[in-house]
């Protein structure tokens, strides 16, 4: 249940770490996994964790975005439970987003954490391959 | 009566007897009334019997319990062997509990295993809630336990003590939480897989490659 001013978690290495989203795209109810959300930058990611796994990387990828910044993001996880078609339901502990550009390519290069299958689905496969895990 | 009245009281005794002299009067107007009988005998011979016809035969008596029945008939289409009732069953001593660690593996996709945290027993409908950490992440999944999507549920390790609650939603919060149980089952794949023979040990250990992209490596 992705809507104005919840806060995300972004999960690439686009250089974000929590996003607050401002608006939910082509739809006027709350956003699911999938779902193509507006968001404003909150947090910066801190360099210090991210140094273990590739620091050149991240260093690099950081400054794609700042503090304040517009982006649009697809939602990867929620904490609200999602029904699939077979009648297995998947919930998260958190949510979480990728950013991506206007054309729909994602900023970050890599991904670290689960994502929703559901991604598939809504033709998000870019973010199912850069993701290490998808449930 | 009249004369051992007390005359200090006659209008009991006025009484008395006006009211006999009423009932006279009643009689003598019900004798004087014309009243023929009616044959009596004549009407039950004159009454018609009638045809009673019984009521079609309905669902309703033929199944006592139609809920019932349909989940029977249903639990017997999806769960010919009966082992998955059983598995979930209160009666069976060896049934999963919550609190176990339970590996659910599906026909289209990976499987997903997990501290199973509360059961749902809704006939087909019967559900369990797994829990687990995948990738740091906590993730919590229902399955319907008769869905034709689920080839097999395994119970992978059970609770040392067996659990005081029926729902354990206390392991959401950190303090309770059992954090990722995926080393154990990985554990439990290898340790089944050498039992079962080679080939399964091959499959096993192509799995196995890398901890974390086992799943995606799978696909």
């Amino acid at each position: 249940m992705i809507q104005l001013k919840t806060m995300l978690n972004c999960i690439d290495n686009s250089g974000a770490a929590i996003v607050e989203c401002v608006a939910v795209m082509k739809m006027k109810r709350h956003a699911k996994i999938g779902d193509r959300i507006i968001v404003v930058v909150q947090k910066q990611r801190n360099f210090g964790p991210e140094t273990g796994s590739g620091a050149t990387i991240s260093t690099s990828a950081a400054n794609k975005v700042r503090r304040g910044d517009l982006r649009h993001a697809v939602v990867v996880r929620t904490k609200k439970k999602l029904q699939r078609p077979d009648g297995s339901v998947v919930k998260f502990d958190d949510n979480a987003c990728v950013l991506i550009n206007k054309t729909g390519e994602p900023i970050g290069t890599r991904l670290n954490g689960i994502v929703g299958t559901e991604l598939r689905k809504m033709k998000w496969s870019k973010i199912l391959s850069l993701a290490p895990m998808h449930l | 009566m009249a004369p051992t009245m007390p005359t200090l009281r006659p209008l009991s005794c006025w009484k008395a007897i006006l009211r006999r002299s009423r009932l006279q009067k009643a009689a003598t107007r019900t004798l004087t009334t014309y009243y023929k009988p009616k044959p009596i005998d004549a009407t039950p011979t004159v009454k018609k019997k009638i045809k009673a016809i019984p009521p079609p035969p309905t669902a309703a008596s033929l199944f006592k319990e139609p809920i019932k029945s349909v989940t029977e008939t249903q639990v017997a289409i999806l769960d010919p062997t009966g082992a998955r009732t059983k598995l979930f069953s209160k009666a069976n001593l060896e049934a999963a509990h919550v609190g176990d660690i339970l590996l659910v593996r599906l026909k289209n996709g990976d499987p997903f295993a997990g501290v199973c945290i509360n059961i749902r027993r809704r006939g087909i409908d019967t559900g369990i809630l797994l829990r687990n950490e995948l990738t740091r992440v906590g993730v919590e999944m229902w399955f319907k336990i008769y869905s034709p999507n689920v080839e097999g549920i395994e119970v992978v390790q059970r609770k040392e003590k067996r659990a005081r609650r029926a729902r354990l939603t206390y392991m959401r919060k950190p303090k309770h939480d059992m954090g990722s149980v995926q080393n154990i089952v990985l554990a439990y794949q290898r340790s089944r897989g050498a039992l079962r023979g080679n080939t399964e040990i091959n499959s096993n250990a192509h799995e196995n490659k890398g901890g974390k992209r086992k799943i995606k490596g799978k696909r």
